[in-house]
């Protein structure tokens, strides 16, 4: 029975105290006990904290005051009255500023019909020193105060020259002096500490470089103050490349040699691709898959130079070997992953051309003789064919030129066949009787581009 | 009688067309899969492969025989053979056969190997029908199955190939055609590793991971890279 008169003495207490106020360091929630210390404050600067009211208690709050009273401190926050449900938080941004050096405070308070918590804020207004950046970098006073370093090519430096002055009285002491961040440092200057006297300067440079290409964000942290550093880096455009082939007119069915060098030596060393691309004379067949490069049969292969060199490495190799296919058209040689200062693209023509034959033989066979012929069209319009059958003195055989038009089945089979214009073909001819006294035949093949002419003599 | 001829043509049925693509022969690429080589000089392309896991492989005009490590295929079938490589003699129907590891020789004919009796000392290169390319001491020979000296050839530590008319052998910096009554044709390439026979009328010579076609038809001689592995 003595216990009771104490119970309902702690109940009341225990309502009171359902407000909880934390300054906020990140996500991170640090209570905030009877005073707030926001430390140095350069004048002229703004400072902000994020502090958040959080209802410990089980039942709703009403939030019906919520300032910060004092010379220079702002609060942002929701209109009020507002609730906060029992365990929820709501934040808001204290900030501070003040142009006069001084020690300045301000009561915290959170008030609600049946409760309120408050501290006290304390902020310290220092003469802050005066930052001046020089071209070819510029500044802004922000918010946030930045620096901008500019275009940079990868691998090269940009140098920023600043003065750091103490426009006060009073010598300055510069304690936390650093930058941050990758491709930027401090190159020359003072080290943290050190001091300024009154109405001098220290100088000091922040050099940016990097070697790949891309946008870049630092810090440069003088006491209070923080300055963004950005900074954009390109790669190097490489001299324009020049692709060069080995002598000799371009035909089809050819293996060729590509070179590829750059008229002055290159800044940095740089990889990519050199690719190829075929665009056939003829809407026959829409590409040629024979135009490859050798070594990995493939139409892109990784090229390298290195820096201060003019020689490129094209596979690990100083050449790289291609073939031309047995088409007519352009192929065209490109470059990619790699800025280059004009554009290397070259092309090679692969003209039309009467047909070739690679291998053709003329063989008799009970009954027939037998006409293989291997080769090419690179017009893909073969198929007319003239065969003069001859005696073994030379004399032409009756009937004479015979006349056949296989376009058809040329077309058909270039159409079906993705292998480019070559062709493996046989044509027989029935004969009856003694067919040794047949010595040879002449072959005419005509295409678009001209007749190929072949004489054959019968094994 | 004179012959007649009609004024009427076909055109040869080759398979289901007249018309076909031209076959080179066939090489194992770098990752052991038969490929056939298509094409003409110049112009070559790898078609799909069509055996995996293959040692060995060489190709006549009308047979391509390859060499697993426990079978010979070829188009029509396959049969069991010695473990390991095996270096080919083919014709037009029938191969001559060599198993390094085993040191013996077989007749190869209808998806069937018949044993030979055949005995010779040194390294086996290569087989033809002019004898067998071996290596020994003092350089490579040519000799008979009996093991009879035909002719010296050279003492390059480098791959050797027999061909139908004449010898391909290789040095370290070059290739070397060889013909009887003829002049040395010579081919600038370093590194040969091994020579095989890729069709009736090419020789697949292997440097790394590259493959060369070298024509070897008299007067058309020439040295070709043929694509890489690329599908």
């Amino acid at each position: 029975m003595k216990h009771v008169p104490v119970l309902a003495f702690l109940l009341p207490l225990a309502a009171q105290a359902q407000l909880a106020l934390f300054s906020m360091n990140g996500s991170t929630e640090v209570p905030i006990g009877a005073a707030l210390d926001i430390g140095k404050v350069a004048a002229g600067d703004t400072f902000s904290v994020r502090i958040r009211v959080r209802n410990t208690g089980s039942s709703k709050a009403d939030i019906t005051r919520f300032s910060a009273d004092g010379t220079g401190f702002t609060l942002d926050r929701p209109s009020l009255p507002f609730p906060l449900a029992p365990g929820s938080a709501q934040d808001v941004l204290l900030s501070f500023s003040a142009s006069m050096p001084a020690l300045y405070s301000a009561n915290l308070q959170v008030n609600t019909p049946v409760n309120s918590v408050s501290a006290i804020v304390l902020a310290t207004v220092v003469a802050g020193p005066v930052l001046t950046v020089f071209p070819a970098c510029t500044g802004s006073d922000g918010p946030p105060a930045s620096i901008d370093f500019g275009r940079v090519q990868a691998s090269q430096a940009r140098l920023c020259n600043f003065y750091l002055r103490n426009a006060g009285t009073q010598e300055m002491t510069i304690a936390n002096f650093r930058v941050t961040g990758s491709g930027f440092q401090i190159s020359t200057g003072p080290k943290a500490p050190f001091k300024i006297a009154a109405g001098d300067t220290a100088a000091f440079v922040i050099t940016f470089s990097a070697n790949a290409a891309g946008l870049y964000t630092g810090a440069l942290a003088i006491e209070t103050r923080t300055y963004v550093l950005t900074g954009a880096v390109f790669d190097t455009p490489l001299p324009k490349p020049l692709l060069e082939f080995d002598a000799g007119p371009i035909q089809s069915a050819q293996q060729r040699r590509l070179t590829m060098r750059l008229p002055t030596a290159a800044l940095v060393s740089v990889s990519g691709i050199v690719n190829l691309a075929f665009l056939p004379d003829t809407t026959i067949v829409a590409d040629d898959p024979a135009i490859v490069f050798l070594a990995t049969g493939t139409r892109s292969l990784p090229f390298s130079v290195i820096q201060g060199s003019t020689q490129i490495l094209i596979n690990n190799g100083t050449s790289a070997l291609f073939q031309t296919g047995t088409s007519s058209g352009r192929i065209r040689f490109t470059i990619s992953g790699v800025s280059t200062d004009g554009d290397p693209t070259t092309t090679l023509t692969v003209p039309a051309s009467p047909v070739s034959i690679d291998t053709a033989t003329a063989a008799r066979r009970t009954g027939n003789l037998d006409i293989a012929l291997i080769g090419f069209d690179n017009t893909y319009s073969a198929g007319s064919m003239t065969f003069t059958f001859l005696d073994t003195s030379g004399g032409t055989l009756p009937p004479g030129a015979i006349r056949a038009d296989f376009t058809p089945e040329f077309r058909a089979f270039f159409t079906k066949v993705f292998a480019g214009s070559t062709f493996q073909v046989r044509i027989s001819f029935p004969v009856t009787g003694d067919t040794s006294g047949i010595g040879s035949v002449d072959v005419q093949m005509n295409n678009s581009a001209g007749v190929k002419a072949q004489h054959l003599v019968f094994q | 009688m004179r012959s007649t001829l009609f004024i009427f043509w076909s055109l040869c049925v080759y398979a289901q067309s007249g018309i076909q693509v031209p076959a080179v022969g066939a090489m194992v690429d770098s990752s052991g899969k038969l490929r056939p080589v298509q094409g003409v000089a110049g112009n070559f392309w790898l078609g799909s492969a069509t055996i995996s896991e293959v040692l060995s492989a060489s190709c006549s005009e009308r047979l391509c025989l390859a060499k697993t490590d426990s079978k010979i295929l070829s188009a029509t079938g396959e049969t069991d053979a010695p473990s390991g490589p095996a270096i080919f003699s083919v014709g037009a129907a029938e191969a001559i056969v060599y198993f390094p590891e085993s040191r013996t020789f077989a007749r190869w004919h209808d998806d069937t190997l018949d044993a030979l009796d055949w005995m010779v000392d040194g390294e086996v290169l290569s087989i033809a029908a002019a004898g067998i390319a071996v290596r020994k001491n003092d350089g490579v020979w040519i000799v008979r199955p009996d093991g009879a000296v035909i002719d010296w050839v050279t003492d390059t530590p480098g791959p050797v190939l027999l061909l139908a008319e004449g010898v391909l052998f290789a040095t370290p910096v070059e290739i070397i055609l060889r013909r009887r009554n003829v002049s040395d044709v010579r081919f600038g390439l370093t590194g040969a590793e091994s020579m095989t026979a890729l069709g009736a009328h090419y020789a697949a010579i292997r440097v790394g991971a590259l493959t060369y076609a070298l024509r070897t038809e008299g007067g058309r001689e020439q040295l070709f890279l043929l694509p890489g592995d690329a599908p």
